[in-house]
């Protein structure tokens, strides 16, 4: 399996993006909801039945081994923008049912193990930051990350952890 | 005063959240009036909020949180505050066996009504929530559902949960089963459905 390295960000960012990473800035794309159809399980598996931005993106999520999911925090979960996305983003997953970590979870189809770095901003206090860190902590689960870290900033520091975060991925 | 029942479903009109609602009803001592979020009339509802002093919002699982369209109108919300708040309850359901995976999704409700004053009220979280209904287990999923409406119409802040009362290798045949019949319905094969291509390749 090919693997690669993506930014998906729920806001525009300036940023010098090297050789081998991919940015997807998320608010600049047409994403309709989730509708809950299960179409991408039972009608066209692997393939989402609304054919918007979305069916660009998910595939990308399930090849890249190393993501940066940038998102603003609402009552303790991703916005409206990343949870829109991440909804979308079931078609790399089965519909059949397996035991993982000792709990049942959807298989997945062909996605890459990710180390992944959620960044998030917003926050207005430490008992969302913990929540926030609860429900990543079920993602990893759900999403197939073999290793995360979520950190906090604010929107000032936002370009500059961005851009912190991808120097280590060249190091 | 009736108890106002929300469906956050994203698939609102056939989903299984609005079968919840409707057992809901069924149990509950108060009248219950039933709303499912549409894209247009989430200022309607927290217009009507008013005249109520008891809530229940309905809704499944999506992604380890709350659907985007619960998301939406918790936006309009705050943006549209009845005067009076009600007690919000909470009936979630999500399509794994344990209910415990549902919840992150209420400590993210309770932060929002926490933050803007809502009192807390009631859960009942519903594993295997996706077939549940379809079985003869859905005489334990009443059981709760009874105790869960006696809390919510006396105002208290109770938590129940439910799943299927089986082992969780069952469980694991039983839902692959029902994907594999789910998927025939539609003319697809198991195979198919097994595919590990996303986007066909």
């Amino acid at each position: 399996m090919n693997t690669m390295k993506l930014i998906l960000s729920d806001r525009p960012l300036r940023l010098s993006v090297p050789e081998g990473v991919t940015y997807v800035d998320l608010s600049g794309l047409n994403i309709a909801n989730c509708i809950g159809c299960f179409g991408c399980w039972t009608k066209t598996p692997g393939c989402c039945v609304i054919r918007d931005d979305a069916v660009k993106v998910y595939p990308l999520i399930a090849k890249s081994d190393t993501v940066l999911y940038v998102s603003r925090v609402f009552c303790g979960g991703y916005d409206t923008v990343m949870k829109t996305m991440l909804e979308r983003a079931i078609p790399i997953q089965k519909a059949f049912i397996r035991l993982h970590c000792g709990e049942t979870h959807h298989v997945q189809r062909a996605v890459a193990p990710k180390k992944a770095v959620i960044l998030a901003y917003g926050t207005q206090d430490s008992q969302e930051q913990a929540l926030f860190r609860r429900l990543i902590d079920r993602n990893a689960r759900n999403m197939n990350f073999a290793e995360y870290s979520v950190l906090f900033t604010d929107e000032n520091g936002l370009e500059n952890a961005v851009e912190n975060e991808v120097k280590k991925w060249q190091s | 005063m009736a108890v106002l029942i929300v469906n956050a479903s994203p698939r609102a009109p056939r989903s299984n959240s609005k079968r919840y609602g409707e057992i809901f009803s069924e149990y509950c001592q108060e009248e219950t009036v039933y709303f499912p979020l549409s894209k247009t009339n989430h200022e309607k509802i927290c217009e009507q909020m008013e005249q109520f002093s008891k809530m229940v919002i309905v809704f499944p699982l999506y992604a380890d949180g709350l659907p985007v369209t619960l998301l939406h109108f918790l936006k309009t919300l705050e943006q549209n505050p009845p005067s009076q708040k009600p007690v919000v309850s909470v009936l979630i359901n999500c399509g794994f066996f344990e209910p415990r995976q549902n919840d992150i999704a209420v400590s993210m409700l309770e932060l929002f009504c926490k933050r803007h004053g809502y009192p807390f009220g009631a859960v009942l979280k519903i594993g295997s929530g996706e077939a549940i209904l379809d079985t003869p287990f859905q005489f334990f999923l009443k059981r709760k559902m009874k105790k869960f409406a006696a809390a919510v119409t006396s105002g208290k802040n109770r938590t129940f949960s439910v799943t299927m009362p089986i082992f969780k290798s069952v469980f694991l045949k039983a839902s692959t089963n029902y994907w594999i019949a789910y998927g025939k319905k539609n003319g697809v094969t198991p195979e198919q459905m097994d595919t590990m291509l996303i986007e066909g390749k």
